[in-house]
């Protein structure tokens, strides 16, 4: 849909006349002269590569803490589907928002801030609503109840310890790419993380109320998401500041 | 511009400082345009050009080879204005009740020295432009000039500011009708009409 050359409107004139006489930059400043006068080459970032390297660093270290901390005890009472089904989950949930967070889209140098962003808030409200929801026991399983709730802190700090390897890997490996909407991005590498955390609990606590899996275990979710958006752009941002 | 862009940028990490050159004198004119109109002021634009311009060499190793590296300088340049905006706090000037428009310095058009002998369409005009166009808020004045002025897609503004597609397009779409209100909407024939500017306007 164009409108006849012939005929334009006052405003559209004026927005071609604007746009057909832009302005004279200035001349470089001298400080461009001394930094190129040292350039050296760099190597350009590999979103896929990089995504890579943070994967199997985070596996090989949340392995390396279940090595260490053991399994639980009750593990061959729980469904098997279960066990497996939300082990799946919980993987998903460390892989797709760090992806989205780190690989941007062909021909891009940011990445997908808005669907990091998205994911995050889902993935936070599905681990945390799936622990309330469905959380089986065996007869070697534990209970806290509301009344201990608090005991339960030790999962979200063993779960905040193992999201701090992606999530700090992944903001190094993000450097400079986020001019804008860098928190979400960020919270996207903390709800990755938190979900890794996760699926350490998952395989290593035996507590089975719903509150302790759901709030505490999903809740490492939401708390490693808002700890990265607060702290990660720091390290994000660093060559934009 | 973006074939071009890219494979300067390449050159540039690479470590040719020729190319950083080529690249400065491809984007500067329009990205100093972009930062004019966001400013208002023609020192401050030069400044945060060559602030923007730091940057990016500060941040070179970020690129992703085969990436158009515009819309990222772009950003960049977004977020420069913005963190300067929010340091000086600058006064917005906006239109009296009566729709007066206010007064424009001379020289903020700040068109290039070479394009001095380029006939403008109406010098008058182009000054009413501007003043009109700074007059706007801050987000739709950006979402004008991105999309009607430097020739982005909706998508590509959206993604420069940091925003989804759906707020630019109303962004651009609000700043387009107050710019109209401002300017007057009557028909002037004219001899070219760059096609650019008109194929925006019905996306």
């Amino acid at each position: 849909m164009t409108k006849p050359s012939a005929m334009m409107d006052r405003t559209d004139e004026a927005l071609a006349d604007l746009a057909a006489h832009p302005p004279a930059p200035p001349a470089m400043s001298g400080a461009f002269d001394a930094v190129l006068a040292e350039l050296a080459p760099v190597a350009a970032r590999r979103p896929w590569r990089h995504a890579a390297i943070v994967g199997t660093v985070a596996l090989a270290y949340a392995g390396g803490l279940l090595a260490v901390i053991a399994m639980r005890r009750d593990l061959h009472e729980l469904p098997m589907g279960w066990l497996v089904g939300v082990g799946i989950l919980w993987l998903a949930g460390f892989v797709v928002p760090s992806t989205l967070a780190l690989v941007p889209r062909a021909g891009h140098i940011a990445p997908r801030w808005r669907a990091a962003a998205i994911v995050s808030v889902v993935s936070s409200a599905l681990f945390v609503v799936l622990g309330l929801l469905v959380h089986p026991s065996g007869p070697s399983s534990g209970y806290l109840g509301p009344e201990n709730f608090i005991r339960g802190h030790g999962c979200l700090e063993l779960g905040l310890a193992t999201a701090i390897a992606p999530a700090l890997l992944g903001a190094i490996f993000l450097r400079g790419s986020l001019p804008v909407r860098s928190r979400w991005v960020a919270a996207a590498l903390g709800a990755g993380g938190g979900s890794l955390g996760g699926l350490v609990l998952h395989l290593h606590c035996r507590i089975a109320d719903g509150m302790h899996v759901g709030l505490v275990h999903g809740g490492v979710v939401v708390v490693g998401a808002l700890l990265a958006a607060l702290l990660l752009p720091r390290i994000t941002d660093g060559p934009l500041e | 511009m973006a074939a071009d862009a890219k494979q300067l940028m390449e050159q540039y990490i690479d470590g040719d400082a020729n190319a950083f050159r080529e690249l400065y004198a491809l984007v500067a004119p329009k990205l100093l345009g972009y930062l004019m109109r966001m400013t208002r002021q023609r020192a401050s634009a030069d400044d945060l050009l060559q602030q923007t311009f730091l940057k990016v060499h500060r941040a070179r190793a970020a690129y992703v080879r085969g990436a158009d590296p515009v819309p990222w300088i772009y950003s960049i340049a977004h977020r420069t204005f913005l963190d300067d905006a929010r340091k000086h706090k600058r006064a917005i000037v906006r239109v009296a009740d009566d729709d007066q428009l206010p007064e424009v310095a001379a020289g903020l058009t700040g068109e290039s020295d070479d394009r001095r002998d380029d006939p403008r369409v109406d010098p008058e005009l182009a000054r009413e432009a501007v003043a009109a166009l700074d007059s706007l808020p801050e987000q739709q004045r950006e979402a004008v000039v991105l999309t009607k002025l430097d020739g982005k897609s909706v998508a590509e503004a959206a993604q420069i500011a940091g925003t989804s597609v759906g707020a630019m397009k109303v962004r651009a779409h609000r700043g387009y009708e107050a710019l109209r209100k401002l300017l007057g909407g009557g028909k002037h024939k004219t001899a070219a009409a760059p096609s650019r500017v008109v194929r925006d306007e019905a996306s």
